[in-house]
């Protein structure tokens, strides 16, 4: 059951220019938030933004959250102006976790950009819950934006860099490099990142026979499968079914089901 | 004593003057997990039709200044899923029901209608003759919609009034030049109730692509932005027609509800502010029970078109 909560804001930090971490101090929702679920965040009162702003949980502590952002537009912008001590209303958790399946013996993450951001929590979940190490594909546009590759090493996971300019890591896409890890019918792969990004590592999940769950982004209003603003079209012949809701739905998805031809 | 809150829509007796804009409250059970729904003065069903439909491509959706556009393109599970899973829910709830509908003729409407009444599954019916987003705007004059002809109002409410006994309610679009007209013509061919307003025909382009944000192109204005819009639109009809109005449009507080009772509004209904805070519809109808007692309001129906000019 979702919470509607006035949270106090532990710490705010720029991790890399444009990119923040956020802890929020909730233990309502922390106690029974999964990794891949979200939450709503308020950005300010009043009616500017109108809406509140959807952000996964990086990791799930006992009383509180932290959540990694990167700026977008002004609803981010504004975000990051909150200091420790202030206070934001947050809803949640939202939509479906990613399930945890014990029938693979590798768990291959991997994360384009801020699509790293449900990574962390996944990971913890992963080890504790299958007592599996997973391994990680990092990538990113450049250097800078690499994100969180001392947490996963502190978590002993095997950690693949990439960038697109080869300023760090293999100089190639994270669907490459995750073909080049030969990855096969015992694996199981977890994306999360822009759509090209995402729609490539299916395709090579496709190809090798590996399962795949994605992460969805998507602009919505809700948050909570009311206003149909967020859906994605899946691969389903009924007309009632096809569109399906990243918030409610999702936002973890069979990627499978998504029909990427539209990206 | 408290106030009371009752008032007497058209022959739909709500136990306070408070509902939600059809597309912001699904059927209910989503909002139920934040406050007890069975609270309002009545639940506005998403518009059903008598097929399911998919609706609009993504992105559908897209935030505007103290507002949103949105292009669904009336998504909806259609009349048999609601029938069957749907209405039995909200009954079992004990919610007072007004099933919005949406079809592509007089006769379809009239059909859904018919249903409804037949199955218990609504206690009004409100007739959505002004959906924005399910015509193509590529085409050189755009969409035009049922509530922008007077007459096309008249032939469609007359074919759902023959269908029912049911208090109906029409809803009609802001995107008109004279908003009393489509409402006199809907009076006239036997409505008991206007609602009033739908979204505010808009649209936006990223300058950067040079496409159009939405994959529909055009979309529907709400939220704030379009409330004093709305007002004045609810105090135009309510000079010139006899029957009840369901006022909407950005309203997020009991304040703003109370703009547009006393613009002449019986009834009012909470939109898109739903999306921002869930269980914005109860708090309206708390401040509107704070502002009888703080103003020795004995019934709320003193405040209807009470507006002192």
């Amino acid at each position: 059951m979702p919470y509607l909560s006035e949270c106090e804001v532990t710490s705010h930090h720029e991790l890399s220019p444009g990119h923040y971490r956020l802890v929020l101090h909730c233990p309502e929702i922390a106690q029974d938030a999964q990794a891949g679920q979200f939450c709503m965040l308020e950005v300010q009162q009043g009616y500017y933004p109108f809406l509140r702003r959807p952000m996964c949980f990086e990791r799930i502590f006992k009383d509180s959250v932290s959540i990694l952002y990167k700026i977008e537009g002004e609803g981010t912008r504004l975000l990051s102006a909150l200091s420790p001590g202030q206070s934001i209303n947050v809803q949640g958790p939202l939509g479906k976790p990613f399930p945890l399946e014990a029938n693979h013996a590798r768990h291959i993450m991997v994360a384009g950009g801020i699509g790293i951001a449900p990574f962390p929590a996944l990971a913890e979940a992963i080890i504790a819950k299958l007592g599996v190490t997973p391994e990680i594909i990092i990538a990113a546009r450049t250097d800078s934006m690499l994100l969180c590759e001392r947490e996963f090493q502190q978590m002993g996971c095997k950690i693949h860099l990439a960038t697109d300019d080869g300023s760090a890591g293999q100089k190639a896409f994270a669907s490459e490099v995750l073909r080049a890890l030969a990855p096969g019918p015992d694996t199981i792969a977890y994306c999360c990142g822009p759509m090209p990004m995402m729609k490539a590592t299916h395709r090579v999940c496709e190809d090798l026979g590996v399962r795949c769950l994605a992460s969805l982004e998507a602009e919505m209003a809700c948050g909570d499968g009311v206003c149909l603003g967020c859906v994605v079209e899946a691969k389903v012949e009924i007309e009632a079914e096809r569109m399906v809701r990243v918030c409610y739905d999702g936002p973890v998805f069979d990627s499978a089901l998504i029909n990427w031809d539209n990206y | 004593m408290p106030a009371n809150l009752q008032v007497n829509v058209g022959g739909l007796l709500m136990k306070n003057p408070v509902t939600v804009g059809s597309g912001t409250f699904a059927y209910g059970q989503e909002y139920d997990r934040y406050f007890d729904v069975s609270r309002l003065g009545a639940v506005t069903t998403k518009s059903l039709s008598l097929k399911p439909r998919a609706g609009n491509k993504p992105p559908r959706l897209v935030e505007t200044p103290s507002g949103m556009l949105n292009a669904i393109g009336l998504q909806n599970v259609g009349i048999d899923v609601y029938l069957r899973e749907k209405a039995p829910w909200l009954r079992n709830k004990g919610c007072t029901i007004i099933g919005n509908i949406y079809g592509y003729s007089p006769e379809e409407y009239a059909e859904l209608a018919r249903r409804l009444e037949a199955e218990g599954a609504a206690d009004a019916i409100e007739a959505n003759l002004s959906c924005p987003n399910v015509h193509d705007a590529r085409t050189a004059r755009g969409c035009t919609l049922v509530a922008q002809d007077p007459q096309q109002v008249t032939a469609y409410t007359q074919a759902i009034r023959a269908a029912t006994k049911l208090p109906l309610f029409i809803k009609l679009t802001p995107n008109v030049l004279d908003i009393a007209e489509p409402a006199l013509a809907a009076e006239a061919a036997g409505a008991d109730g206007i609602a009033i307003i739908n979204t505010l025909l808009g649209m936006g382009i990223d300058p950067e692509t040079r496409r159009p944000i939405l994959s529909n192109i055009v979309g529907g204005l709400s939220g704030p932005a379009i409330r004093p819009v709305a007002v004045k639109m609810v105090w135009d009809v309510a000079k010139v027609v006899k029957i009840p109005i369901i006022g909407m449009g950005g309203i997020c507080t009991a304040a703003d509800a109370l703009q547009f009772i006393l613009a002449g509004a019986t009834a009012v209904a909470v939109g898109s502010y739903s999306f921002r805070q869930p269980d914005a519809s109860m708090k309206v109808i708390e401040g509107l029970a704070e502002y009888c007692e703080r103003h020795s309001v004995a019934n709320i129906t003193e405040l209807i078109g009470a507006m002192k000019v």
